[in-house]
């Protein structure tokens, strides 16, 4: 048996040997570029296939990023975009009648429904004018950073699958997080920290929990990690009760001796070295995670400027200052949400659109408002995105017969941008004149996530990982474009 | 211009045709002709001479290949570290300091074979290998997305495959059985359970695209067999032909078609949670059914002698009455009689009412045959009696049946109307209606409407024998109970409302429509109240002078014995298996660029062309549940000339024990997949496993019997050079331990490991912060007892949106597609978990606390924790090093003794040497 195409390598290297690399060196390898055209040159369909090197190390992308770190402010449920940024002027005097259009959402598709009119008022802010509702008094003063897109849709008005969406650019579970796909792309610039990290809210993980932050068919280094803002930040960070850090280091001494007795005659094997340097890792990651999350340090002034010292924004000022602190240590991916659980503990307003939103809202205008001024007073806003955004929007329609109430609405919804060399005060597409419906320059979730990788330097349809056969995106086959009018 | 003569011009197109068909061959015979699709042919073992490396055939094709490069095989591996790799290898868990010693001692040459088979001989081998192939086939215990609700009873999967291991059963049978275990005539329950293989995939409840979701299910469902049985990757066409491989979309469609006619998991109307019918059964284990009918046929045997004494007692009892008394009690039984059809004296279009001529109307024909008394009339399903509504308060309806068809429903499905009916007076919805039907596995079952009650009877009345049913509704106290025989064997406490929605009662079919009753029945009767249970006895034993009957003491106690006397019921288990349509699937079709609502080009079930096999054969089973087509993939996956399915077995099991597949990747023997290493290999150890009557308990033996896995891993300077990534198989390839070997040796080290097998999952405990995570923190798991969270970790519930933090930090398969190799990184968060966690440091706890047993001072409990936990004879640098740590703790951290020793054992389990086997 003979074979015509000699392609018997993965790319020069074996599973074994790229194993090793997973695991080895920390940092103590060269640099190589990765991804696609690599992959594409490998040709593989192995899930083995992985492009080379240490798999956090940092790495260089396509062309030259414009930024470094991403902090998504997961606004989970779906805010109204009636409400909130989406101006629709006609639609206060239709406020209680009963108009025909096609929705679909959560009930379901209708033909009719009963209008419920904003139920805040609109005014213009900064230089570009843009109108922002009351329900954000601080972030409106910020509108001259932000980049809004108003034509947002996704393929799903259901949570489960719309979270799936918004995160992994798919309704099915098993693909990658968008924060997987930035770490393996660009790894990550400090090794003490993990490199995607997700803070949840208080009240509990988003629907379907893990998958939301899920590595997926990648190994699991890219998964998202979660951080708490209290007490232990990382699970099994802390030392446990009894023993101290320097009986710790003593014990992890004569650890190390161990291994290094152990590894001294298997010396070829770069594995058993680099779990060896996972205790060191993992020894200065106690130190340096704690940290991180220790606000002390922070000013008067920052804390006031967050919110920090405010009952009602305390909790997400807590975490959009981690976020920054973050940032400044060199994390490459950090989610955050604003809401979790189920039914009103979220953005999910289907019975009190009133109640709901006044509490989100207020919980996080000011902390939101904060980050960005903060991010900017430092010279980080340049190269860090923030994305603001649910997994879909809200119906101008009533849901039920009764209330304020709004449905689901995966057809047309509001996100916007910020710093990261988004280009600043504009506004990109438009819903129709109520609000539903994505009419002028729709966009994808794709898109977004075609712009968010264009940002960290990535042409979203060449970044590629070979699983099942495939060279998986994030954009999927697809592919799609990121938002030019945004990209500067 | 001058026109070419015909002749030229027709000779010129003849030429291109000619062109076009070369052209085309060409592609065909290029595609074809790749090694994966060549047919098996057994190579010739190469000729190596005499070598010491040499002990099976297998050695010879590696010696030959590595001295070809200029190689030679590596040392054999010590004994400690053959035993070590051998008892993870096949099991999963350590070997015992004891079971090292032994064999170390023990150099006879048998000991080896004899290690090997009491291994495969261990149960634990089953929990070690079953994994291999639950991640194969995504095995996961719920359906993801918001809800991720439980699959149920899905773990009897895991538990086949498990035993399938065990039991070694063959490999074409393992397969078929998942395949179209359902479809097998007569098959063990064991084969139904195996097709539990169809339902492990994910689900959302709530699909944006309900018709997409069903078809992403089948892609998924096709997808899996086809990586896990083939090594092909075929999901790529169902969007469009594949890009390297010759497998167009039409293949695709047509491979999935044999599947199509599964039903896909539903949502209960109108709700999100599952609609078990559609993917479930309910079926008594093996051999239940024959116990259940000896138990029957005991019952009915003692029935018989008691209805005769009682027969006996009521005849001299009703000699006893006068006249008055004779009277009496007819016009008692005559008073709340309200219709009766005893069907001697119905001609063929009315039934006649001897009460107060209420008559039903024959719809079709009801032809009358010998009854339980006088005449009786037949059903054909087709067939049924319409009645005016003859009662809505409280009632009995008694009647007699015989017949040996079963009814529909599922097989414990308590619903009245799901049935054939008897006497029926279903309106549909939550409204005040009831009614009697016949049921799946030969049941009666009963009910009432708002609020829905039910009684059921057992099953096993389908046995061709007259068997007298009643029923009975009491308005004032709800209270409703089933009699079969006389005896009573269910009751429940329903509405108290009068039950007038019916506008009418029908008997022999379910008033909206649906399949009809196939059978006799016979004195057919309606009561205005509900008779007590000595009434519907006398009545059911048709004793002399009436329904009421026991006036002496004696007859009462005999009477009271024999109504007590409850049939047996027929154990049955909830079986999650595939469940078909019907026998004809609707047609297929190419669904345009993968959107399941384009329907392009019909097709017919199919095997890829490129394997070139002949058409399926397909013969639907006899029962008519489903359409033979999966019967027809399994026959053409296991036969013996299928190019695929044995090389593929062949290189999963050499994976599995030398660390890496012939062919690599080793769900993808395609062109975007690797080339074998050992291309002749792989073909004589696929030839070996039909050879060996696909047995994998026969083909372990040959593997790890061979030099090739007997060698030692050490480094060699030389040799890696020369070959780095020992593609030649020069050395044996250490491994890290796979994330189930983690948490079972740290439960084995110390001594608490659980290794009890089968059953429902369970539920170790969870970090309070990794439960945190779910929207839903405190449903997201269950509780364990302390022995339920020692078990092994193939007994840990998977759920697929939140899993085992030490699970699946160390690498555990992902949940949703085919896994075939894991992943081994190396994090720090791993070390943190070992060094940090809770389950670590209970675990070090024991482990001291059995060392503290096992052994008098520090210095024997270092050893012996070194040889536990390292599986080897302790060196004395090693103790040396421990116990001086354990010193240094008391001396500078004020640590008790014990204390110190749990940090010796916390270190143990960290230790590269713990992690990684030589």
């Amino acid at each position: 048996m003979t074979f015509p195409d000699p392609r018997n390598t993965f790319c020069g290297r074996t599973r074994r040997e790229f194993l090793w690399q997973l695991g080895a060196g920390f940092g103590s390898l060269p640099l190589l570029d990765l991804l696609a055209a690599d992959a594409r040159r490998d040709g593989r369909g192995s899930s083995l296939v992985l492009p080379h090197g240490d798999p956090m190390a940092p790495k260089q992308p396509h062309f030259a990023p414009r930024a470094k770190a991403v902090i998504f402010l997961f606004m989970y449920g779906g805010p109204s975009q009636v409400d909130t940024f989406d101006y629709k002027p006609k639609l206060y005097p239709l406020d209680g009648k009963t108009i025909d259009i096609d929705t679909k959402g959560r009930g379901g598709s209708k033909r009719q429904g009963r209008v419920v009119g904003p139920k805040w008022n609109f005014k213009p802010y900064g230089q570009c004018g843009k109108h922002v509702s009351d329900l954000f008094p601080h972030l409106a003063h910020c509108v001259d950073d932000l980049a809004f897109v108003h034509s947002m849709y996704a393929e799903s008005p259901l949570h489960g699958s719309a979270m799936l969406m918004m995160n992994s650019g798919r309704i099915l579970t098993g693909a990658p997080c968008l924060g997987s796909w930035a770490t393996y792309g660009l790894g990550t610039q400090n090794q003490n920290l993990p490199g995607f990290v997700v803070m949840l809210d208080k009240t509990g993980g988003p629907i379907s929990g893990a998958k939301n932050w899920s590595s997926g068919f990648m190994p699991a280094v890219y998964q998202g990690t979660v951080l708490r803002p209290h007490g232990e930040p990382i699970l099994d960070l802390d030392v446990q009760e009894g023993m101290s850090t320097a009986e710790q280091r003593r014990i992890l001494d004569a650890l190390r001796e161990q291994n290094e007795s152990h590894a001294a005659v298997r010396h070829d094997d770069t594995e058993l070295a680099a779990r060896i340097h996972s205790y060191e890792l993992a020894y200065r990651m106690q130190s340096n995670a704690p940290e991180a999350i220790d606000l002390a340090s922070e000013s008067a002034a920052t804390r006031t400027m967050y919110g920090l010292d405010d009952p009602r924004t305390q909790d997400f000022a807590q975490k959009c200052i981690l976020a920054r602190r973050l940032v400044e240590r060199g994390v490459r991916f950090i989610q955050i949400y604003s809401g979790g659980n189920h039914n009103d503990h979220n953005w999910d307003a289907h019975g009190d659109l009133v109640l709901n939103h006044t509490l989100h809202a207020g919980a996080t205008d000011k902390p939101i408002a904060g980050l960005l001024a903060d991010l900017k007073q430092r010279g980080l806003l340049d190269s860090t995105i923030v994305v603001w955004g649910g997994e879909f929007g809200r119906q101008p329609t009533a849901e039920y017969e009764h209330g304020t109430g709004r449905d689901h609405d995966s057809a047309g919804f509001t996100m916007w941008l910020a710093g990261g060399g988004i280009r600043a005060g504009v506004s990109v597409g438009a819903t129709d004149e109520l609000g539903y419906r994505a009419v002028e320059r729709p966009f994808h979730v794709r898109n977004l996530h075609a712009t968010i990788l264009r940002q960290l330097g990535f042409d979203a349809n060449a970044l590629s990982y070979s699983h099942a056969g495939l060279q998986q995106k994030l954009v999927g086959v697809a592919g799609a474009d990121p938002i030019h009018e945004l990209c500067s | 211009m001058r026109t070419l003569p015909l002749a030229v011009f027709a000779a010129v197109l003849a030429a291109f045709a000619a062109a076009a068909v070369r052209a085309q061959d060409r592609t065909a015979t290029a595609a074809t002709d790749w090694w994966a699709y060549r047919p098996l042919v057994r190579p010739v073992v190469p000729n190596v001479g005499v070598h010491p490396f040499v002990r099976t055939d297998l050695d010879r094709f590696v010696l030959h290949d590595l001295r070809a490069q200029g190689l030679e095989p590596s040392p054999p591996a010590s004994r400690a570290a053959l035993i070590r790799r051998l008892t993870f290898d096949l099991t999963g868990l350590p070997p015992t300091p004891e079971d090292v010693a032994a064999f170390v001692q023990d150099q006879r040459d048998a000991a080896y074979a004899e290690l090997v088979d009491r291994l495969l001989a261990s149960p634990q081998y089953g929990v070690k290998w079953g994994r291999h192939w639950l991640d194969l086939v995504r095995y996961a215990e719920t359906n993801s997305f918001e809800r991720d609700s439980v699959k149920p009873a899905v773990w009897r999967y895991r538990d086949w495959v498990v035993d399938a291991f065990n039991s070694d059963l063959p490999y074409g049978e393992f397969l078929t059985q998942q395949l179209a275990g359902d479809e097998i005539e007569g098959g063990p329950v064991s084969a139904l359970v195996a097709t539990g293989f169809y339902r492990l995939g994910l689900w959302d409840d709530e699909p944006t695209e309900p018709l997409q979701a069903v078809y992403d299910d089948f892609d998924s469902i096709a997808d899996t067999a086809a990586r896990s049985m083939l090594a092909m990757s075929m999901g790529c066409a169902r969007c469009h032909d594949h890009k390297k491989d010759p497998i167009k979309a039409k293949d695709y469609y047509a491979f999935l078609s044999f599947f199509e006619g599964l039903a896909p998991y539903r949502p209960t109307s109108g709700g999100t949670g599952l609609s078990v019918e559609h993917f479930a059964r309910r079926v008594p284990p093996d051999g239940a059914l024959a116990a259940f009918e000896q138990q029957r046929a005991a019952f009915l045997s003692k029935r018989s002698d008691d209805t005769a004494r009682i027969m006996s007692l009521a005849a001299e009892d009703y000699g006893r009455l006068d006249a008055v008394a004779r009277v009496q009690r007819l016009r008692r039984e005559r008073g709340s009689l309200v219709a009766r059809y005893a069907l001697d004296r119905s001609d063929s279009s009315k039934w006649l009412d001897e009460v107060a001529g209420q008559h039903g109307l024959v719809e079709g024909q009801v032809v009358p045959v010998e009854g339980h008394r006088g005449l009786g009339g037949r059903f054909d399903g087709d067939d049924c009696v319409v009645l005016p509504l003859l009662v809505h308060d409280s009632f009995t309806i008694t009647l007699r049946l015989k017949t040996t068809h079963h009814g529909p429903g599922r097989e414990d499905d308590q619903r009245w109307f799901t049935g054939t009916g008897l006497v029926d007076g279903e309106v549909s919805g939550i409204v005040r209606d009831f009614g009697l039907a016949w049921h799946d596995d030969g049941r009666v079952v009963a009910g009432t409407g708002d609020p829905e009650t039910f009684v059921s009877g057992p099953s096993g009345y389908a046995d061709g024998q007259w068997h007298h049913v009643a029923f009975t509704r009491d308005r004032g106290t709800g209270r409703i109970g089933l009699y079969c025989d006389g005896v009573l064997v269910d009751e429940a406490i329903g509405s108290t409302q009068k039950l007038d929605a019916p506008p009418r009662l029908v008997v022999g079919r379910m008033q909206p429509g649906g399949a009809g009753f196939r059978g006799d029945l016979d004195d057919v009767c309606f009561h205005s109240r509900a008779l007590s249970a000595a009434e519907v006895f006398a009545d059911a034993m048709t004793l002399p002078g009436g329904i009421v009957a026991a006036e002496s003491a004696s007859l009462a106690a005999a009477m009271s014995v024999a109504a007590g006397g409850r049939p047996p019921e027929l154990a049955t288990i909830e079986v999650l298996c595939a469940r078909e349509r019907g026998a004809t699937p609707e047609p297929s079709f190419v669904r345009v660029r993968g959107d399941a609502r384009t329907k392009g080009e019909a097709v017919e079930p199919a095997f890829p062309w490129v394997l070139g096999a002949a058409p399926p054969a397909i013969v639907p089973p006899k029962d008519g549940r489903s359409s033979g087509r999966r019967t027809a993939l399994a026959r053409w996956i296991t036969a013996a000339d299928n190019q695929l399915t044995w090389r593929v077995i062949a290189n999963r099991l050499f994976q599995y024990h030398m660390g890496r597949g012939i062919v690599r990747s080793a769900n993808d023997f395609g062109r975007l997949g690797d080339l074998p290493t050992h291309p002749l290999l792989l073909d004589w150890l696929a030839c070996e496993v039909l050879e060996r009557g696909q047995s994998l308990k026969a083909m372990h033996r040959l593997l790890v019997s061979s030099g090739t896995y007997m060698q030692a891993c050490a480094p060699d300077d030389a040799k890696f050079r020369t070959d780095p990534l020992n593609d030649r198989l020069w050395r044996f390839d250490r491994r890290r331990l796979t994330a189930e070997e983690v948490r079972d040796s740290m439960l084995a080290v110390a001594g608490v490991i659980n290794v009890e097998l089968g059953g429902e999952s369970v539920f170790p405990p969870l970090p309070p912060a990794v439960l945190a995570t779910a929207s839903r923190p405190d449903e997201a798991w269950g509780t364990a007892t302390k022995e339920q969270a020692a078990r092994r970790s193939l007994y840990v519930h998977v759920k697929r949106s939140l899993l085992e933090p030490l699970l699946s930090g160390f690498d555990m398969a992902d949940t949703d597609s085919s896994c075939p190799v894991r992943y081994a990184t190396v994090q720090p968060t791993q070390a943190l978990m070992l060094l940090n966690g809770d389950f670590a440091h209970q675990t070090a706890r024991q482990f001291a606390e059995r060392l503290q047993r096992e052994s008098s001072d520090v210095r024997a409990r270092v050893e012996r924790g070194l040889w536990l936990a390292l599986q080897r004879p302790p060196v004395e640098s090693d103790v040396e090093r421990l116990c001086a740590l354990a010193a240094d703790l008391q001396r500078d951290f004020g640590k008790t003794e014990a204390e110190a020793l749990q940090r010796v054992c916390l270190l143990l389990l960290n230790c590269n040497e713990f992690l990684y086997l030589d």
